[in-house]
């Protein structure tokens, strides 16, 4: 007979988060185009909003090529909403799991993370293998300043997932708004722009926004005469501490009421 | 034995908070087939997910060394765009079954899929779902099944299988079931409790415990 083992906390932890890890990309590809679209879809859409913008404004943009520029826009904008998206569905969908007591609504949390920050590495990577065989020019300067940004990001993300998750728990309707409100993410977070072309005294109505600064700063990061201005590496560090510690409260005080839903 | 210990479970509704236990404390032995006996709503299936770990009291706690079943009901934790061999290994991960390979295959051949144990169990009839998830179930060594009306599907061949292999768990292990069916109780368990406007009684005899649920 099939014993189940004895396992400590921390191994019962790890199987549940690969069982679920298993289960996710599974239950998400399950049509022809498979994985694959996850990896062709934002390249596609990269290269479509790269043409319409170098279009518009040239094939360079602050002393980047503009496919690059919207790249880093692009991507961290996808991370972010995936992942926040992801985080606050997990708790819905995976309702029926929770039967298995070893199964804790945070660790499909965790498991849709993990999933979208895997997505996001082969994105990455085939953007890159793409613009050396295309023969763009393009530098990374500082990268381990990027993947500390792309850290943040997706502790935002889930942080925000998290807190969006429990609440639509109790108030469903809040899914809907969550969708209403990233929506618009895309225009105030300086994608296809720097915030080096809007007026300056428009700035406080996009500042606030950390999206908007990591952005801002990979880009610098990438190419260090860029010249971001008007954002800043902490501000991106605090609000992510902030609402990671937020989140993680919130919970902490009603995940068992997140079950009994 | 499983500790009850000053345990409170509500839920809240529109009408308010709907109390289905206040303030108990009790010991369920482990050493017995147990019979959940009680009326519709009395809270039976909260006493079983609150013991399979699938909620928490909102106040109190349970304990217990013994390792329990998740409740065999319906199709409990099966995808249904996963296939059955898909679905039975994430249950395996899940409860750390060592051998997946071998869980595996005493599933297929006591779920008697056939090939559909390779296709989404969206394509099951309501009767193979639960086939499956009673044989995942059947596979994995607890010391306590929570069962919960789980032999009333299957067809007549498979429901006597099945009634074989929980006999046989009855005296390795033990079994904790909510049955309205009190001959299926008679078969399988040897006491009862008898759960009553929140108030648990248990009762070493079964026939006493059947003459005090049936009287109300």
């Amino acid at each position: 007979m099939a014993k189940a083992l004895r396992r400590s906390r921390i191994k019962i932890w790890c199987d549940v988060i690969f069982a679920l890890l298993v289960r996710h990309v599974g239950s998400k590809f399950d049509d022809k185009f498979g994985m694959a679209w996850a990896v062709i879809e934002p390249l596609l859409f990269i290269l479509m909003l790269s043409f319409l913008r170098g279009r518009m404004g040239g094939e360079e943009s602050h002393g980047m090529p503009v496919f690059v520029f919207i790249m880093f826009g692009m991507l961290m904008l996808r991370a972010f909403t995936d992942v926040l998206s992801d985080a606050a569905s997990a708790l819905r969908k995976n309702k029926s799991l929770f039967a298995f007591r070893q199964v804790q609504p945070i660790s499909s949390v965790i498991a849709s993370a993990i999933f979208n920050v895997i997505i996001d590495i082969f994105v990455f990577s085939l953007i890159l293998l793409f613009m050396y065989l295309m023969k763009i020019e393009f530098q990374i300067s500082d990268m381990l300043t990027i993947l500390l940004l792309y850290a943040q990001l997706i502790m935002m993300g889930i942080s925000f997932g998290l807190l969006f998750g429990i609440a639509s728990t109790f108030v469903r309707e809040l899914d809907k708004i969550r969708s209403l409100i990233t929506r618009p993410l895309m225009f105030i977070s300086c994608v296809f722009f720097s915030l080096q072309d809007i007026p300056e005294e428009l700035w406080p109505y996009f500042t606030w926004n950390p999206l908007l600064h990591c952005i801002e700063l990979s880009r610098q990061a990438a190419y260090p005469n860029f010249g971001a201005v008007g954002v800043d590496y902490s501000y991106v560090s605090i609000i992510t501490i902030c609402v990671l510690f937020l989140a993680l409260a919130c919970y902490r005080l009603t995940w068992k009421e997140v079950l009994s839903r | 034995m499983i500790y009850l210990d000053n345990v409170s479970k509500w839920y809240s509704t529109k009408k308010g908070e709907q109390h289905i236990f206040s303030s108990i404390t009790f010991e369920i032995p482990t050493d017995h087939n147990i019979a959940l006996l009680g009326s519709n709503g009395a809270g039976k299936s909260t006493l079983f997910r609150m013991l399979a770990g699938s909620e928490y009291p909102n106040k109190g706690q349970i304990k217990t060394d013994a390792t329990i079943s998740w409740p065999v009901a319906l199709s409990t934790g099966i995808h249904p765009k996963m296939t059955g061999r898909e679905n039975t290994r994430f249950i395996a991960r899940v409860n750390g079954v060592q051998d997946l390979e071998e869980y595996e295959g005493r599933v297929q051949n006591f779920a008697e899929l056939g090939r559909k144990y390779d296709l989404p169990v969206q394509s099951y009839s309501s009767g193979m779902r639960s086939r499956l998830a009673f044989s995942c179930c059947m596979g994995i060594d607890f010391d306590l099944y929570l069962i919960d009306e789980a032999l009333s599907v299957g067809d007549k061949k498979f429901k006597r299988k099945a009634k074989r292999a929980l006999l046989d768990k009855s005296r390795t292990a033990n079994i904790l079931m909510v049955s309205h069916e009190i001959d299926e109780i008679r078969l399988f368990c040897d006491s009862a409790i008898v759960i009553d406007n929140g108030e648990l009684t248990f009762y070493n005899d079964l026939e006493e415990a059947i003459m005090v649920y049936e009287g109300e």
